[in-house]
């Protein structure tokens, strides 16, 4: 092994005449790309391991022997498995060549039913565009075709055309290599070789849309998407999805103004090229008839349909009488240029401080516990990697995938801490399944099997967790020369959130890990909000305060900004309270919630696929967003409101657009310099952290809290 | 040359089968031997025979035990392929029924040569007498101290194991017999120049030697007699040396394992399986149903050595030998043969998957009557996009009988095609053919 080391990490190949140099052990099927030429595929993929199965990357494969000549190869060889070496000659179009890849397309269309008119790929389909260039013209078999299920429900999502499946094993292998959750095999062998789950069950994954995309034909398709357009029919542009945190790069397509499908678009800082079900599917609501289009103002028991000038007529009279008595609350849907000119309304407009976007239990005051300070794709690239609290596969579900892949391609010690079964365990290098209400002793434990000091007693903590004393010390030992933070904010949920975030922080401190602390945002913009500093001044009001305040009716008004707080809140009670007390209420929402029961003004916003602007994801990537489609009724986007109100209230000029938003984020929060929307195209612009001092260790109570008996 | 019995010798003997009379005919003496030498010159002693694998390519054996790691890193595996399963050959049923410890005791050879952990005897599933067989006798060299633990004194440790295949003629390929071993689908792995070879990472990535229960079995005898022994016998044939068992069936009075001498000639093993029965001799297909069936002055011509028959146009292979008479229809035989390889193709490879499926379509419209003259060159193409095409070796082997019967006998499949029945008829073929079988028209 130590020779290998020693080899120079480059070698020197011929393809068709022409000498490059590539790094050792690079496909020739890549290799080719570096003078711009393609060999055609349908197995591989970039990001699977290569398996030759089939045949279509065929090319004529020699060594240079010492004396100068070349000897080629008795047999063609798959460029998609044979790695580059010295000497080698290859010829990717010989007549040899031409030969065997008609051959392939030949074998592979005898059994393929030429359904192509009405087939969801036909138009983008690899195998019509390989057989265009390289394939037979005609047909010689004059058999029966193969007939299989044309139709096969997979899951309530992907629906399986056997007939059109060329047994690539792309979709195969997606589940086991990077979904990881090994749904889909072959059943059967030779020619009734099929796709499918085992014993017939639902595909069930978290990820199961990518492999529509991946798949080089139209056996695999969108149960949704089925027959509902061709794709040269469609119009498409790039998006960003806002269903969690990550911000997953997407391509739109829509057709007559409305979302047809949604696919993944590549950026390999965030998604690579991949989507969770819940972005590719969860789109529907953009059609929904919940969306609110038009402006409502209440009279009396009813909302009746407005006009945006009454409203902003009522909006500015109540909130002005409410003085310094009034406050807004956001989601995470609201862009960066909605929150920052909402938060200019409210400071400079109403001269209120009362602004939050946080609707976790637990609202530490600590800038320092809410740090991201590792990039999603470093993640891959980190040897041990702490996944704790929550199940991260349906939380961060692509970030999940780049965990996954740091284990699977650089066998990275993860452990798992979760209080449930979750996918992670799979591949954890310990899983520590905790009862809940626990973590605060089980971040102790770890603590002193790590560092020999601090935290909690081992045995002790055992007991009380439920996770082994050596469970504990083989993640602590694994941890302990440092370790890389994946956790969410929704651990400030608990009750005693503070203290279990504090023990992280310790945790990450004592290891000498805390430029590796992570704590993620959990919604699509909650990020952008936090760096916009949405969030109440000393004499403001947090969202606890502000839903106590309304609720004992010393706020006056109240304005929600994408926000259904009795969803996001974990005190409905309070929140009921809250919303019925306040005098005046504005919900300012794309689409009907449950709050609007209460409204006094309802203002239609625009959803993401409408409005100019930009989202900030969870390790603060700014990415822009374009309006595709035009907006229902008469929405408008957020901060166009606001300007408006706040040129009407205070004469102030409003942006008309949102780059001119971008520009005012820029002059007041010097860190969004860099992200101004002429460096938005590509891959998007990672804004720096605050600026913080070292990290300091926090007193931490390592005690379990009370669970109710019935949860489970 | 007569029947030269070495591995054989004692096949008869019903005592030879337990560990005792064994080694009452000198059992165990190898192994013993080989202990005592220094592993590289157990390799080399390989070397000198020029022992080449039995089981259809053969590749000399010694380069695969000298791949493996001498500065040990990782454990090393011994696999033995005894998913006998191309058809017409039966010699390593015979061989693990009635000499198994033959088997056993050059696998362990194998294991203090290439310092070898453990050991696996993958039987094909249909072979469950064989298994009980290999099993009983391992259970007797544990006993006997040939396995498990500090094995004669050594310190060195070895175990071996049986597994039972579930019926898959791919997983007979070496490296979708590994994949079928770790638990995956019967599906054959990358090869060298695309991965490394099995003698660096085979099963589960780790060094593994793998050859075939016939080539094992020939371990014992070199290590007694000495490798410069071993490589006098097939000493007239240019690189073939030793015996080989042929499984000789067909139409021949004495069907059988034949053990001969390389240079003996096709037509003294017909002789040894007592001549044509039913008629006079047609065809050959000497090495097992993947190799090119030779007609009735190739097979006369022949002499067996794995040179040798490649020049006569065919292969030595695994050793089916199948002698046809007059009686047989061609046409009917590669159809057979083609269905066997269609139904028998793993499914990875395009060529091989969609190829052999549409060769046994075409032939079964021709035996049925329905053949068109285009179908001839149709096929001779289809064998071409297969030969060298596909993943692994099934796929050449489904291409080479159909390639070779219609290169040797193109006037049957003219004249089936042209008149719609088969050139050969009368009560013998009548006999023997496959339903459906198309009215002769008199």
């Amino acid at each position: 092994m130590a020779a290998a080391a020693n080899e120079p990490q480059s070698v020197i190949l011929t393809i068709n005449d022409i000498e490059i140099e590539v790094p050792r052990g690079e496909l020739i099927v890549e290799s080719v790309k570096r003078i711009g030429l393609e060999i055609p595929i349908f197995c591989y993929h970039s990001r699977m391991k290569p398996v030759g199965m089939c045949r279509m990357c065929l090319v004529d494969v020699g060594f240079k022997q010492p004396d100068g000549s070349v000897r080629m190869m008795p047999k063609p060889q798959a460029g998609c498995t044979l790695p580059a070496d010295n000497n080698m000659v290859v010829y990717t179009d010989t007549e040899k060549v031409r030969r065997d890849r008609k051959g392939v397309l030949e074998f592979l269309l005898i059994n393929h039913p030429l359904d192509c008119p009405i087939c969801d790929r036909g138009g983008e389909c690899p195998l019509q565009n390989n057989t265009i260039f390289y394939g037979p013209s005609t047909t010689r078999y004059v058999e029966i075709k193969r007939h299989l299920p044309k139709a096969f429900p997979l899951s309530k999502y992907v629906t399986l055309d056997l007939e059109r499946c060329i047994q690539c094993g792309r979709c195969v292998r997606f589940t086991e290599e990077i979904s990881g959750d090994s749904q889909l095999a072959f059943r059967f062998r030779g020619a009734m070789m099929q796709p499918s789950t085992f014993e017939l069950t639902d595909f069930e994954s978290r990820f199961s849309g990518n492999v529509i995309e991946i798949c080089p034909v139209g056996a695999l398709t969108s149960a949704e998407y089925r027959f509902r357009a061709r794709p040269w029919d469609l119009q498409t542009k790039p998006s960003i999805c806002l269903e969690c945190s990550n911000g997953c790069n997407t391509w739109f397509d829509y057709r007559v103004a409305s979302l047809v499908r949604i696919n993944g678009r590549t950026n390999e800082a965030v998604n690579e090229e991949w989507t969770c079900d819940k972005g590719k599917f969860g789109q529907n609501y953009l059609n929904s008839p919940d969306r609110l289009t038009e402006v409502f103002v209440r009279d009396g028991d009813k909302l009746i349909e407005s006009n945006w000038a009454t409203a902003f007529q009522q909006v500015s009279v109540a909130f002005q009488s409410a003085g310094s008595k009034c406050a807004a609350l956001v989601g995470g849907k609201a862009s960066n240029e909605d929150i920052f000119m909402l938060k200019r309304l409210f400071t400079e407009a109403f001269g209120s401080n009362n602004l939050d976007h946080r609707w976790t239990r637990c609202l530490p005051k600590s800038d320092a516990l809410y740090r991201v300070a590792t990039s999603i794709a470093d993640f891959e690239n980190e040897p041990v990697i702490f996944v704790f609290g929550n199940n991260i596969a349906e939380e961060q579900p692509i970030l999940f995938l780049r965990i996954r892949k740091a284990w699977f391609r650089n066998d990275a010690k993860v452990i798992v801490a979760c209080p449930e079964a979750c996918e992670a365990d799979t591949f954890a290098h310990t899983s520590l399944r905790y009862r809940p209400g626990t973590e605060a002793v089980l971040l102790g434990a770890i603590h002193r099997a790590a560092t020999g000091a601090g935290g909690v007693d081992i045995a002790e903590a055992s007991s009380i967790t439920g996770v082994g004393e050596e469970a504990i010390r083989r993640a602590a030992d694994a941890m302990k020369s440092g370790f890389a933070l994946a956790a969410s904010r929704s651990l400030l949920d608990l009750r005693n959130g503070e203290h279990v975030v504090g023990a992280l922080s310790n945790l990450t401190i004592a290891c000498n890990s805390s430029e590796k602390y992570n704590l993620f945002a959990t919604s699509a913009n909650e990020e952008g909000a936090r760096q916009i500093e949405f969030m109440p001044s000393a004499e403001g009001k947090n969202t606890r305060e502000i839903l106590e305040a309304c609720a004992s009716g010393e706020m006056k008004a109240l304005w929600l900004l994408e926000c259904d707080p009795l969803s996001l809140s974990h005190d409905n009670e309070l929140v009921t309270k809250a919303l019925e007390t306040v005098e005046f209420l504005v919900v300012q929402n794309h689409i009907k919630s449950e709050c609007v029961q209460f409204a006094s003004v309802l203002l239609p916003a625009c959803a993401f696929s409408e409005k100019d602007g930009t989202y900030t994801n969870l390790e603060r990537r700014v990415q822009r967003i374009k309006p595709i489609i035009a907006a229902k009724g008469s929405a408008k986007p957020a901060w166009k409101s606001f300007g408006e109100l706040l040129l009407r209230m205070k004469g102030d000029p409003p942006p008309f657009h949102a780059h001119e938003v971008m520009q005012l984020i820029a002059a007041s929060h010097q860190k969004f310099q860099s992200a101004i929307y002429e460096n938005l195209e590509g891959e998007g612009v990672v804004i720096p952290a605050n600026q913080s001092t070292e990290p300091q260790a926090v007193d931490v109570e390592y005690t379990a809290m009370e669970v109710p008996s019935n949860t489970p | 040359m007569p029947e030269t019995r070495l591995l054989l010798k004692h096949s008869g003997d019903a005592a030879y089968r337990s560990i005792q009379g064994y080694m009452d005919k000198g059992g165990y003496a190898g192994l013993k031997k080989a202990l005592s030498m220094d592993r590289q010159a157990v390799i080399d002693e390989i070397k000198a025979s020029g022992l080449r694998g039995r089981g259809g390519a053969g590749f000399p054996t010694w380069i695969k035990w000298n791949g493996i790691e001498k500065e040990k890193t990782k454990p090393h595996y011994i696999l033995c392929n005894a998913d006998e399963g191309e058809p017409g050959t039966f010699k390593d049923k015979e061989l693990m029924e009635n000499t198994p410890h033959l088997m056993i005791e050059g696998m362990i050879i194998a294991g203090w040569a290439t310092q070898g952990d453990v050991g696996y005897v993958y039987i094909r599933g249909e072979f469950v007498d064989c298994a009980r067989a290999v099993k009983k006798a391992i259970d007797e060299a544990y006993e006997a101290g040939f396995l498990g633990k500090n094995i004669q004194g050594t310190g060195w440790n070895f175990d071996m194991y049986v597994h039972l295949g579930a019926g898959s003629y791919e997983c007979g390929e070496e490296s979708a017999l590994m994949s079928s071993l770790m638990g995956e689908r019967g599906m054959p792995r990358l090869k060298f120049p695309h991965a490394p070879l099995p003698t660096v990472a085979g099963l589960w990535d780790c060094p593994t030697v793998i050859n075939n229960v016939e080539t094992y079995a020939c371990a014992p005898y070199i290590l007694v007699n000495g490798g410069e022994w071993y490589a006098t016998l097939g000493a007239s044939t240019k690189n073939s040396r030793g015996t080989k068992i042929f499984s000789v069936s067909g139409h021949v009075n004495r069907p059988g394992n034949y053990e001969i001498e390389f240079g003996t000639t096709l037509a003294e093993l017909l002789e040894m399986a007592g001549g044509m029965k039913g008629g006079t001799l047609k065809a050959c297909v000497p090495g097992g149903s993947s190799v090119p069936i030779l007609n009735a002055e190739q097979t006369m011509n022949a002499v067996i050595g794995y040179e040798e028959m490649v020049d006569a146009g065919s292969m030595v292979g695994s050793g089916g030998c199948m002698f046809l008479n007059e009686h047989t229809c061609i046409v009917t035989f590669i159809w057979r043969t083609a269905l066997f390889y269609a139904r028998e193709s793993c499914g990875k490879c395009t060529p091989c998957r969609e190829g052999t499926a549409w060769m046994e379509q075409i032939l079964d419209r021709i035996r049925k009557g329905g053949g068109r003259m285009e179908d001839i060159e149709l096929l001779k193409e289809i064998c071409s996009q297969i030969d060298g095409r596909s993943f692994c070796g099934l796929g050449d082997a489904a291409a080479w009988p159909v390639a070779g019967a219609l290169k040797v006998f193109p006037e049957e499949f003219e004249y089936f095609i042209r008149h719609g029945h088969s050139i050969v008829d009368g009560p013998e073929y009548r006999r023997m053919a496959p339903e459906p079988l198309t009215p002769a028209k008199v």
